[in-house]
């Protein structure tokens, strides 16, 4: 098995000088061991960040946060109502809109705006919009910037809530629809070579634990054969023994113990092949 | 002498380590955390060492603070101690004075209070009714495996790759 997963096939360029194998850059296994190498997700995006839900759709005609309640307003005119609902102003009235619906999911009270809970709320509501913006107009840096600085963040307050109090770090995930993984232990780059040896070890574990299956399998199945011939020439020997008035080292629990374990393998294999039948 | 060496021996036999991620079902990781003198700096830096203890009912979860102790013959290979006793569950954090739970800086009492002080609302975290820690296992948290960098594409979803 090995001798085939070291055989590779050298590129024409050897030498003949057999003591001093030179070697291409470029060599191939002969297994065939496909690659793919996995699509980079950048790291703003939802699938990343951990972000299960996207942003709403928010009804525009809404009023900004801080005229909800205005009085005035109920009979004001079209146009004054346009200049104080969610469309007719800028974007980050509807993000604020949408974070103060997120923690009011998770406030402590109603005075509440510095908990982790709050926090989190507030930094979800503003990558879920950033991320939107994102779609929108890619080439804006600074945007990115900001996105993915906030995630990270976002990560670092979960880890840490985590430590401190794991129920609710639970509870908020499920509250904002987040999820957390852990980061990896190390960073490395993704290779061609490295990843062809992760998946040439998988590809021989998986021949070793075939093969060694089918040998087990081989040899259960000559169990019965080799116990019924033991139990014979035990039975022959321990006979022999007593004629020729030789000490007897058969003694008769050690024919009857192979008796029992050949009658269980008996029973074992008929209803083995009577629920094949069925 | 000789006295004195096996009360150290016997001191050793308990060591205390927190639980890290793996993917053993009869055993738990633990890491052990000790302090080595570099001579040359005379400075103190951590070294870890890593056993896995003997766990069939999984006592301990990730990052839970431990006491474990060596089994008196080797279970297999790898698993050489049992675990004694879970001294700290993670993120559920006991003062060991009072005996009262903490989170950070504040009894969770106090926490209580300064909210219905201030007119808790209904959506707040309850702690009376907050189920066990683990339910999210698997769909939303995922820190009960090491996580990985992705490597390979290979058709199947990898729940742990990053």
């Amino acid at each position: 098995m090995y001798a085939k997963v070291n055989k590779f096939i050298f590129s024409p360029l050897i030498t003949s000088n057999a003591s001093q194998l030179i070697r291409n850059y470029a060599f191939k296994s002969d297994l065939k061991i496909k690659w793919i190498r996995p699509e980079k997700i950048p790291c703003i995006k939802p699938e990343k960040s951990g972000d299960r839900s996207p942003f709403p759709d928010i009804d525009k005609n809404q009023y900004m946060l801080k005229y909800q309640n205005c009085k005035e307003l109920e009979t004001a005119d079209e146009t004054v109502k346009r200049l104080f609902s969610l469309g007719g102003n800028r974007e980050n009235e509807t993000k604020d809109f949408y974070a103060k619906i997120l923690m009011d999911k998770v406030k402590r009270h109603d005075l509440d705006c510095g908990s982790m809970e709050v926090r989190l709320a507030s930094q979800t509501a503003t990558i879920r919009k950033l991320q939107v913006h994102m779609e929108k107009y890619p080439k804006n840096q600074r945007a990115k910037v900001c996105l993915k600085e906030l995630i990270d963040k976002r990560k670092k307050f979960l880890t840490k809530l985590r430590r401190w109090d794991y129920r609710r770090f639970e509870w908020v995930l499920e509250k904002l629809d987040l999820v957390y993984k852990a980061y990896p232990s190390y960073y490395h780059w993704i290779t061609r070579r490295e990843s062809l040896t992760k998946l040439t070890d998988i590809h021989c574990k998986k021949i070793r634990n075939e093969r060694l299956a089918a040998y087990r399998t081989h040899l259960k199945s000559q169990q019965i054969g080799f116990l019924e011939k033991k139990l014979q020439n035990l039975e022959f020997i321990r006979k022999e023994q007593i004629e020729c008035a030789v000490p007897v080292t058969v003694s008769i629990e050690d024919i009857k113990e192979v008796q029992v374990k050949l009658k269980s393998l008996m029973e074992k294999a008929a209803r083995k092949t009577l629920v094949k039948q069925n | 002498m000789a006295n004195r060496v096996h009360r150290a021996k016997k001191a050793l036999t308990i060591l205390l380590g927190q639980c890290v991620p793996s993917v053993k079902s009869q055993a738990s990781k633990i890491r052990i955390r000790r302090m080595e003198l570099d001579e040359n700096l005379l400075m103190y830096f951590r070294k870890d060492s890593y056993v896995f203890a003997h766990d069939p009912k999984k006592l301990c979860k990730g990052g839970d603070v431990v006491l474990i102790k060596q089994l008196p013959e080797k279970l297999t290979r790898q698993i050489t101690h049992s675990i004694v006793k879970v001294v700290y569950r993670y993120g559920d954090v006991i003062d060991p004075i009072s005996g009262k739970p903490v989170v950070v800086g504040l009894y969770r009492d106090e926490i209580k209070a300064t909210n219905e002080a201030f007119g808790k609302s209904d959506s707040a975290f309850d702690y009376d009714k907050a189920p066990p820690r683990g339910r999210l296992q698997g769909t939303r948290d995922f820190t009960h495996r090491k996580t990985y960098i992705k490597w390979c594409e290979d058709g199947n979803e990898q729940p742990f790759a990053v």
